[in-house]
């Protein structure tokens, strides 16, 4: 291929905008470029990204998950639940408990949005509500602790796996990105997975095109609750204690880590690996602001702000004058060939 | 010749009340360049939609190789090899011509393989004779390489009728002429294919048999060679006399009320000239794509001119907005109650009064519902809307009784040019002269009347004078006594140049 696609040119823009914003801090904070640096991001990174590669998949298709920061918190207490009860589960098999349990929420997701045709930013905000009710039920108002917990649970994302000068690569951080990668394979190679670009991109034509738009839609939901689930086991294992209030909060994080990543919010194009860097970006940010004395606490909000409206103003301009650009230049083109 | 690949027997279809096809048949053969003619609402869509498997005929049969079928939809239709392409094309904007290509393809495994899918792409685009390549982004195509990959689309999935619905009417000259040649391409592969254009000059060029249909009903089939555009036109037009409206007697009067001048707006629509009188109605005739509602548009001020003067009660205005052309007396009636006319669930009265509130406010500046209400009650007797009061929603009004709820809106507004826009689309022969007659008689009273249709008795019926545009261009002017639907349809069709 002789030229880089524009998917490409996207991740690479998103680096540099990493790269400058750690380069800025850096100059801003002393004794801030660093290994702890890089392992407070990760950890909580960790848990980002995997909520806002589902928030992606449900992007993709025009659509948006709100209840996914409800979501987060209810597997986390179930997850804790079953964990206290049975110390000696199979830890695989508890991951895997957290998925189904997430999954379940998002058949109800997806069964409301894509069969019972409710748009699903009504969908999402009630079951926010209502699977936030549903844990302060189910939990009693009780709160797990850590003592509950297995040792390797707690354990878990502080294991550093393998280390890079001085760097460390914890295992919660690096699961997710292992995550994160498995399901960018997917999306790009994986055939099926064209249709949630498809419907996002041009639904009427999906239809034509004979692509079963609802069980596209239904599909992307139940993955977006699994993997919400995951990040519900990865919450869990991180803060030991679960209240009440887990996850509160993670949906718009997740919506503004994927915009951030270029994720197109009106669906059919972006990456979970720019997903991924508009996590890790946001919660550089994020933190990066706390130890910055110009900020105060009440304008950190507002630069959070500030800087989504800014990545998607970026990307719409560019992705118009890249338009734009190769309309001339296909225009030129054409004229010289004749 | 060979055995027919698709063919309609007998196919009828109603939509409710409406008789959409009557006892249609039609044959394809594999090979051929089969052309269907016909005008506005002849029933060339739902013909397609039976093809295609949108949607099924209420009786009669679709054969495909001589056995009946029965496509549950388009999914269905394209496994049997039928496929179509429309004048605006379906791709995804976000996706690369390959994967636009191969996005419903089912026989290639799970596993995406790039090169491979690039390379059989770039195959069937070659197959097509065009050049085109394969990683592009699909939203930076133009119109005719969007249909290119649309085709190579029904190629992929072995397509055996494509049907081309008015492939070339957004397209330029040349690349209209690549799109014939296409079609010609794979006719000589053994595609069938059914070619539907408005554009006579096309069909003669490139179909190798034409059939025309009109008022949902099969008039003829023949080769191009034995037919000539005249006779083409004749079928297309060939209503029994019974069908039409009287016309009424104009009543203009001698002030020039609107005065055009080579009105532009940039590639939409170039060079349209009339003057209209009070007490006239000018009818506005073409096909569907001859701009006459963007005309209507530019001059209420929803999408400015670009060029040429208007000139309203004698002076030249400019308007920019909707607000400012009604503020001068200027009302539209859309062509789309749904979507710019009505508010389907709020009552008769609230619709009735939405464009002149103002006028309806006490000192207090609070709507004085007793008005409203009398002002309704007022219009439902004068307009003879049938309903048993004017609190029912519009949504449950039949489609004649809101197209006059639409006019009682405007009429309120007292205004003194009125901009019609397809006034009896949709609603039934009764409504229809009920209809024409407010029209005359809101000219009767001194206001001038632009209607818009697509309907020829209608613009016969109701024309003083008939402007025919083609492709954003005005054909002609025709006075009532010099305007037969033949030479309306000449124009419209552009066999024959403005006069």
């Amino acid at each position: 291929m002789d030229r880089m696609s524009p998917q490409t040119l996207r991740t690479l823009a998103l680096l540099a905008v990493l790269a400058l914003t750690v380069a800025f801090f850096a100059s801003q904070i002393e004794n801030y470029f660093n290994a702890r640096l890089f392992n407070r991001i990760s950890s909580s990174v960790a848990i980002m990204a995997l909520i806002a590669c589902g928030q992606t998949l449900v992007i993709l298709t025009r659509n948006i998950d709100l209840s996914i920061g409800s979501v987060v918190g209810f597997t986390a207490f179930a997850t804790g639940n079953m964990v206290s009860g049975n110390p000696d589960i199979n830890p695989v098999l508890l991951a895997l408990y957290a998925m189904v349990v997430g999954a379940g929420f998002g058949v109800v997701n997806g069964l409301l949005v894509a069969y019972a045709r409710v748009p699903a930013i009504i969908v999402t905000l009630a079951t926010m509500a209502i699977f936030r009710s549903l844990l302060v039920e189910y939990s009693d108002a009780k709160s797990i602790t850590s003592d509950a917990l297995p040792q390797w649970l707690v354990e878990f994302p502080n294991t550093p796996l393998f280390e890079i000068g001085g760097v460390e690569f914890r295992a919660a951080f690096v699961t997710a990105v292992l995550v994160v990668l498995a399901v960018h394979v997917i999306l790009t190679r994986f055939r099926p997975a064209r249709r949630l670009f498809a419907v996002g991109s041009n639904p009427e034509a999906a239809e034509m095109a004979g692509i079963d738009l609802r069980k596209t839609v239904f599909v992307a939901f139940v993955a977006a609750g699994a993997l919400a689930g995951l990040a519900g086991f990865m919450f869990l294992a991180r803060f030991g204690n679960i209240t009440v209030v887990a996850g509160l909060g993670f949906e718009l994080k997740s919506v503004a880590a994927a915009v951030v990543g270029g994720v197109a919010i009106f669906g059919g194009s972006g990456s979970v690996i720019g997903a991924l860097i508009g996590a890790i970006l946001v919660d550089l940010i994020d933190t990066s602001l706390v130890r910055w004395p110009l900020v105060t606490e009440f304008w950190r909000e507002a630069v959070l702000g500030m800087l989504i409206l800014t990545a998607v103003a970026v990307d719409q301009i560019l992705g118009r004058r890249l338009l734009a650009m190769r309309i001339r230049r296909e225009k030129r083109k054409r004229e010289g060939a004749q | 010749m060979a055995a027919p690949v698709l063919a309609l027997r007998g196919v009828s279809k109603s939509f409710g009340m409406t008789q959409a096809l009557t006892d249609m048949s039609v044959v394809l053969f594999p090979g051929e360049v089969h052309a269907i003619v016909g005008e506005n609402g002849a029933g060339k869509s739902t013909m397609i939609k039976i093809m295609t498997g949108v949607h099924q005929p209420t009786a009669g049969a679709v054969e495909v190789d001589g056995s009946p079928v029965s496509f549950a939809g388009t999914r269905e239709a394209r496994i049997a090899g039928v496929a179509a392409i429309y004048q605006e094309p379906m791709v995804f904007p976000d996706l690369d011509v390959a994967e636009n290509i191969f996005i419903s393809a089912t026989d290639q495994g799970l596993v995406v393989r790039k090169g491979e899918m690039r390379e059989r792409a770039r195959k069937l685009i070659d197959r097509i004779g065009m050049r085109l390549d394969p990683d592009r982004i699909a939203s930076g195509l133009t119109l005719a390489e969007q249909q290119a990959v649309e085709i190579a689309r029904a190629l992929s999935q072995d397509v055996r009728v494509l049907i081309m619905d008015e492939p070339t009417a957004s397209l330029s000259a040349h690349e209209a002429g690549e799109l014939r040649r296409i079609a010609r391409t794979l006719a000589g592969q053994g595609v069938a294919v059914v070619y539907i254009s408005h554009r006579l000059e096309e069909i003669f060029e490139v179909a190798h048999r034409v059939t025309v249909i009109r008022d949902g009903a099969h008039i003829s089939t023949k080769p191009v060679a034995e037919v000539t555009p005249d006779g083409l036109i004749s079928d297309m037009v060939g209503r029994e006399v019974g069908n039409f409206f009287a016309k009424a007697p104009s009543t203009k009067r001698d002030e020039v009320i609107l005065s055009v001048e080579g009105l532009d707006c940039e590639d939409i629509f170039r060079g349209v000239t009339f003057d209209l009188h009070r007490g006239e109605v000018l009818a506005f005739a073409g096909l569907i794509g001859a701009r006459r509602t963007d005309v209507a548009l530019s001059l209420f001020g929803i999408r400015p001119a670009t060029g040429g003067t208007v000139r309203y009660k004698g002076e030249v205005v400019r308007f920019a907005r909707p607000a400012e052309a009604i503020a001068a007396g200027i009302a539209y009636v859309s062509e789309d109650r749904r979507k710019l006319g009505l508010a389907m669930p709020m009552p008769i009265f609230a619709n009735m009064s939405l464009a002149t509130l103002g006028n309806l406010l006490s000192p207090m500046g609070i709507i004085d519902r007793r008005r409203e209400r009398e002002v309704a009650e007022a219009y439902r007797k004068r307009l003879n809307i049938r309903t048993p009061d004017v609190d029912m929603a519009v949504g449950m009004l039949s489609g004649g009784n809101q197209q006059k709820v639409m006019l009682a809106k405007w009429l309120e507004m007292k205004p003194d040019l009125l901009i019609f826009d397809e006034p009896t689309r949709g609603i039934d022969v009764g409504a229809k002269a009920e209809v024409h007659d407010l029209i005359r008689a809101f000219a009767a009273e001194g206001g001038a009347v632009i209607v818009i249709s697509s309907d020829l008795p209608e613009v016969l019926a109701m024309g003083d004078r008939i402007v025919v545009m083609r492709e954003g261009r005005q054909m002609g002017v025709l006075s009532h006594e010099g305007a037969t639907q033949e030479s309306v349809m000449r124009l419209a069709l552009g066999q024959q140049e403005a006069a």
